[in-house]
């Protein structure tokens, strides 16, 4: 398979991981899409280095979050913006499901950067060690983050 | 907060963009016909300018403006400069966005940004004795008969300060995104 194609494809298997930490860090419409584009660069231009020695979600999230993390806000300003010509806004839609996005945005919000990938990554369902060798701790320390996260988001 | 709430918040916001199309051909196109590689722009301001002043130097002492000593001095401090940056800057350029976990990134941002702050308490002394034997060799050397050698200086103090504040404008511009990313980090 070409390599065009096989990037086509991985983006078109893998949207809404990418959209979901996208739009996690992102405070409206038009940020998403800056960070989506960016996502999807990095990527592309990381292509070759992926082995398959991790799972492909992990390798996405580790992108996605560097990419949200190192974002050179200026300079990402000047890139020509192009749609995601997804039918889906969170920020605006206002059906019963798009409330309860817009719910889990302002609660993860609340949270800092890191405990924000944490927390999100244990809801995709990552296991441990997934979410600390994509966070550079070990599986015990995450569980311990973990645990004092929930005690905080209980408090909020 | 009940964690099964997420969890449904959560499940529904992967259900809602399931259903989605997904990205349009365009944005994919153009993702694919970016560059590889990612460019330092204090970085390559740096190099830049070093690379001109060191073609200037030789050219200043060629038509007797500044003798021999000071243009070898010169040129020696421009290649250190260089140098430095490029060993500071190495770690940063180095930093890969599919292997480094967040713990490294933090690493490598703090020690880069320690790194700029140490240099510019090591440049300054040099910078200023510099610019002092810079204008000695210009104008004390060349002013004519009854014209003040102070007045032969002020457009090399005009242009060492202008240099300056380029220098440091760059200076606080690196340092300042890595204080942001380690605020983020941090946060």
């Amino acid at each position: 398979m070409k390599q065009e194609e096989y990037f086509t494809q991985l983006v078109r298997e893998n949207k809404s991981t990418i959209y979901t930490v996208c739009y996690m860090f992102s405070q409206d419409e038009e940020e998403v899409n800056d960070l989506f584009q960016e996502t999807l660069i990095n990527m592309w231009k990381g292509i070759d280095s992926f082995r398959e020695e991790s799972k492909i979600s992990t390798w996405i999230y580790r992108v996605a979050l560097n990419t949200c993390l190192l974002q050179e806000r200026k300079k990402k300003k000047e890139v020509k913006k192009v749609p995601l010509t997804m039918n889906v806004n969170f920020f605006q839609d206002d059906d019963a499901n798009a409330a309860q996005v817009r719910l889990l945005h302002q609660r993860i919000g609340k949270l800092g950067l890191v405990d924000r990938a944490l927390v999100m990554m244990w809801l995709e369902g990552m296991s441990y060690d997934e979410i600390g060798s994509v966070m550079g701790i070990s599986a015990q320390n995450v569980g311990v983050k973990l645990f004092r996260i929930k005690e905080l988001l209980k408090k909020l | 907060m009940n964690f099964e709430e997420l969890r449904s918040q959560f499940a529904i916001l992967k259900d809602q963009l399931k259903k989605q199309e997904i990205v349009s051909d365009h944005l994919l196109r153009m993702t694919m016909k970016s560059k590889r590689g990612n460019i330092n722009n204090t970085k390559r301001s740096c190099y830049v300018a070093v690379v001109l002043a060191l073609l200037l130097t030789p050219l200043n002492y060629y038509i007797n403006a500044w003798g021999l000593a000071f243009s070898i001095v010169t040129c020696l401090m421009l290649l250190f400069c260089a140098a430095a940056t490029y060993y500071i800057h190495k770690p940063v350029d180095d930093l890969n966005f599919l292997t480094d976990d967040f713990a490294t990134v933090a690493r490598v941002m703090a020690r880069f940004k320690k790194q700029y702050n140490q240099w510019l308490y090591y440049v300054t002394p040099v910078i200023i004795p510099w610019v002092g034997w810079a204008c000695y060799d210009y104008g004390w050397k060349h002013a004519p008969e009854g014209v003040n050698p102070l007045w032969m200086c002020v457009p090399l103090l005009i242009g060492a300060v202008i240099g300056g504040a380029i220098g440091l404008y760059y200076h606080f511009k690196a340092v300042n995104a890595a204080q942001d990313i380690l605020d983020q980090i941090e946060s």
